[in-house]
């Protein structure tokens, strides 16, 4: 089988069905993508499939193939992305970080589909991202800050 | 001895624990100059001067390791950005119980030695630069790793000096850095670590990875008191990747139930993680499931509620108040009950382990390295010095990671294939078949005279086993009855979660004392006030993991400060207000909650919260745990429980355990008291206060007591 992740390719042998949150962690050592639920309810397994806000824990490996997969691993290609850990930095967003990929990759998600988005509409794209340290005032403050700085630019 | 009876009192006393920080000077001989110099064990010089500190305290998201990062840099006089920060093995040879992070007390704990530690190693190296120019230590001074002197304009780095120091003793004079020198502490300051989770680099065990490692998921008797009878394993086995099924003998749990408590079970191990938690659900297995197969949670409630009509009897030092109430009789009475909680890290638990036969190798993010270390010694027979511990940052811990029975599996599991094994347990797992937050009744009463004052109040609940810790700032009497608990042993094994048991406690005495201010017909922020007034100090320096007095003036300048920064009485129409105050190991945190009830749904609006923790190290983390602190404080307060039928816990993953999420978070506003008092904790104080804060606003919206939490589920209302 073979993944478009990042803009790189990789090879390896999965079973069909197995998650693509597992074929990251386990066989390409992708491992900044995790594990907490397993039911696409916290979303700490979010990754990008083709753009879209996607649990990889209830993904099968077969329906990622020939998508470009983007994870918070990748450092070039999108500058959105890296405004957003440099805002997640800045307001030292992070207690225990575990849930900060998927919270990262999916207000990324919302922020390409909808540069503008009101409160509302944060609230309501990131309420599937759980944190059980209780960040969400940091969080929501870094993504309003990268609105902020896009529409100055 | 109960662990948090940190450090024995008679080596407080006499200020020896801080021999841990002094000890290592006679530890080094051997090195060259090649070499690493460690002056203490905080500390580490390259010779091409690289400095690193070691972190005894684990990081769960705390921020503990960052404010301590913080005191080295700023006690070594050196950029923090040039500081590196690396986690302690567990050593109880060398750290002691200073190791557990629990409580809320690591700054607290490690403020004083670990600054003296450090300033004796700046001093080692003035002296021996020194020496190496002939010059008195005294024309010399060290800033960011190098030691100058003044007049020549000579300098030398640490590193090139590690030859010369490491066989100097430490001079007698060393002196603290003046806090006005401080140039981080009382700072925000971003640390390291957040760079590494916002690029998705920071190394959680979940992510080792050891060559010929298999992973191992088990399939743990859903009963806490069961036990297997036998398994049929020929489907697991049969799923691709799947390596080996082994059997998970039980192991007891302690007196000191920080350790055992591991449940008998089945381990499937298999070259990857998601095969290992598939193939495990293919297990046929026959369960006995024990003593509790036919009870539940009301089961429990009952039993407790029941124990409260029976005879009782007092902590003997409370006889005087008891007096009070045989004079005056029994005036008002409360009993509040507070539901099982779990503490779902994000991460869930696991651990990697290489039992060898002759020595052991651990990965984990464990909140007591240095007990786990010693536990696992006892359970295998491996001496202590065979074993490591390698403490990994933990993704999330609040208490659960200070229990050892994950490592214990992971360890039994390894010795049985030789191999390193990485365990990880399931969502499921951290919800069905673990430790947890204990059901608790809490019963208070008060006794009035003629007048209606009240004369004294009493107590009588099941917040009295391992970490009860009772806190009392008010100026009443009180009565503390013994422990009411469940006789046949406990339905669920307990587990520290975030606050312990100052959660239970504060709900009964900030919501009772708020029914006594209705009774007395005064304002409640007014009548705790009166209150703190008249109290004396209350002594509790004496209990090692609290360390200091309890000062009802501090508390009371949180009241104020809450009182004008929430706008106390002076709401929009259909917003109300509940407030609570409480001390926690010497932290004081008062909150206000605004509310609005429409249509029997409960939506919080604010929360202010004002703290004082004094000296704050990291205001940035500070802020951002008091926040931390409520969130999880409304999570129990509004909507998570678990409940038990016929011994097995009803809720399974986030869809019935569901957490506080962003679109129900309320805004939240935090005040920190300036103090140059030493610094105390700050990742639990803000927690206890929330739910009597609420179900006190609720009262004040409705007129109407809710005594049980979550109110979801228990009440009428809903949450909006």
């Amino acid at each position: 089988m073979e993944l478009n992740i990042n803009n790189q390719e990789y090879s390896f042998e999965a079973e069909e069905n197995m998650p693509l949150l597992w074929v990251l962690r386990d066989l390409l050592e992708l491992t900044a993508t995790k594990y907490s639920c397993g039911i696409g309810q916290c979303g700490a397994c979010t990754v990008l499939v083709n753009g879209r806000a996607t649990r990889s824990c209830s993904t099968p490996v077969s329906a990622a193939l020939n998508k470009n997969i983007t994870t918070i691993e990748d450092t070039n290609s999108n500058t959105l992305l890296q405004a957003l850990k440099d805002s997640w930095v800045e307001n030292d967003t992070p207690q225990c970080g575990y849930c900060q990929s998927g919270q990262i990759m999916n207000a990324l998600a919302l922020l390409s589909q909808n540069p503008n988005p009101t409160d509302d509409e944060i609230l309501t794209a990131m309420r599937g991202n759980l944190c059980r340290c209780g960040t969400y005032p940091r969080i929501k403050k870094s993504i309003k800050q990268v609105i902020k700085t896009n529409n100055t630019l | 001895m109960k662990r948090r009876d940190f450090f024995k009192t008679s080596t407080l006393a006499s200020g020896g624990f801080l021999i841990s920080a002094y000890l290592p000077f006679a530890c080094n001989e051997q090195m060259g100059e090649s070499e690493s110099w460690e002056p203490n064990f905080y500390l580490r010089v390259d010779p091409d001067n690289t400095i690193t500190f070691i972190c005894s305290r684990t990081e769960l998201g705390q921020g503990t390791s960052v404010g301590l990062a913080m005191i080295v840099a700023d006690e070594l006089g050196m950029d923090f950005e040039n500081l590196k920060t690396e986690f302690a093995n567990g050593a109880m040879e060398r750290y002691g119980d200073l190791q557990d992070t629990g409580g809320s007390n690591g700054l607290r704990m490690l403020w004083d030695p670990l600054r003296k530690a450090i300033a004796t190693a700046r001093e080692i190296f003035i002296v021996a630069a020194a020496q190496k120019w002939d010059v008195e230590p005294s024309s010399c001074l060290s800033e960011n790793g190098f030691v100058y002197h003044d007049s020549s304009g000579r300098k030398a780095s640490y590193g090139s000096l590690i030859g010369l120091a490491k066989d100097l003793p430490a001079p007698f004079d060393i002196k603290l850095k003046d806090p006005s020198e401080f140039k981080y502490i009382g700072k925000p300051v971003v640390g390291e670590r957040t760079r590494m989770i916002a690029n998705g680099k920071n190394p959680y065990s979940i992510n080792m990875k050891q060559p010929d490692m298999l992973y191992a998921a088990v399939a743990r008797c859903p009963a806490w008191d069961g036990s297997l009878i036998d398994f049929d394993d020929s489907k697991a086995r049969s799923f691709p990747g799947v390596v080996d099924v082994v059997e998970v003998p039980a192991v007891e749990i302690q007196a000191d139930d920080f350790k055992g408590g591991v449940r008998s079970g089945v381990a499937v191990l298999a070259t990857n993680t998601w095969a290992a938690l598939e193939a495990k659900k293919l297990l046929e297995i026959q369960w006995d499931l024990g003593a509790f197969s036919n009870k539940s949670d009301t089961d429990v409630k009952n039993e407790l509620l029941a124990q409260l009509d029976e005879p009782r009897g007092i902590i003997p030092e409370t006889r005087e108040a008891l007096n009070l109430f045989k004079r005056y009789g029994k005036g008002h009475s409360a009993t509040y009950c507070s539901a099982y909680q779990a503490n779902t890290c994000m991460e869930p638990l696991n651990a990697t382990a290489y039992h060898m036969g002759n020595k052991i190798e651990i990965w984990v993010g464990s909140q007591a390295p240095g007990m786990f270390r010693e536990r696992i010694s006892q359970l295998t027979g491996i001496p202590e010095a065979a074993i490591t511990i390698h403490n990994l940052p933990s993704g999330g811990g609040f208490g659960r990671r200070f229990h050892a029975d994950f490592v214990e599996e992971a360890v039994l599991i390894s010795e049985k294939v030789r191999k390193p094994v990485k365990l990880t347990w399931s969502r499921e797992d951290t919800l069905t078949t673990s430790k947890y937050h204990p059901l608790c009744i809490d019963h208070w009463e008060a006794t009035f005279n003629r007048d209606g004052k009240v004369m004294a109040i009493g107590y009588q609940g099941s917040t009295g086993s391992t970490n009860g810790f009772h806190p009392y700032p008010y100026a009443i009497p009180m009565v503390h009855y013994n422990n009411i608990y469940e006789r046949e042993g406990r339905l669920l094994p307990r587990a520290s979660w975030r606050s312990v048991y100052a959660h239970p406690w504060a709900l009964g005495l900030e919501c009772f004392i708020d029914e006594l201010a209705y009774l007395a017909k005064k304002d409640p922020i007014t009548y705790r006030i009166e209150l703190l007034d008249k109290a004396e100090v209350v002594e509790q320096l004496m209990i090692p993991w609290v360390g200091d007095n309890l000062y009802p003036q501090k508390l009371k300048e949180t009241l104020q400060v809450a009182r004008e920064k929430s706008n106390w009485g002076d709401t929009p129409e259909g917003i109300f207000q509940g407030v609570s105050s409480i001390s926690y190991n010497t932290s004081y945190c008062s909150q206000v909650i605004d509310l609005s009830v429409q249509n029997g749904k409960v939506k919080v609006h604010k929360v202010t919260a004002v703290m004082n923790c004094g000296r704050v190290i990291n205001p940035s983390q500070v802020e951002s745990q008091v926040a931390g602190s409520i969130i999880w404080g409304l999570t129990a307060a509004l909507k998570t429980q678990l409940t038990v039928i016929d011994g097995r816990v009803q809720q399974s993953n986030f869809d019935s355990y569901d957490l506080l999420r962003m679109d129900e978070t309320p805004e939240i506003e935090v005040h920190l008291i300036q103090s140059e008092d030493s610094p105390s904790g700050a990742g639990e104080p803000a927690v206890p206060g929330v739910a009597p804060a609420l179900l006190n606003a609720l009262f004040a919206a409705t007129g109407e007591r809710i005594r049980e939490i979550p109110i979801v589920g228990n009440s009428q209302y809903s949450i909006a």
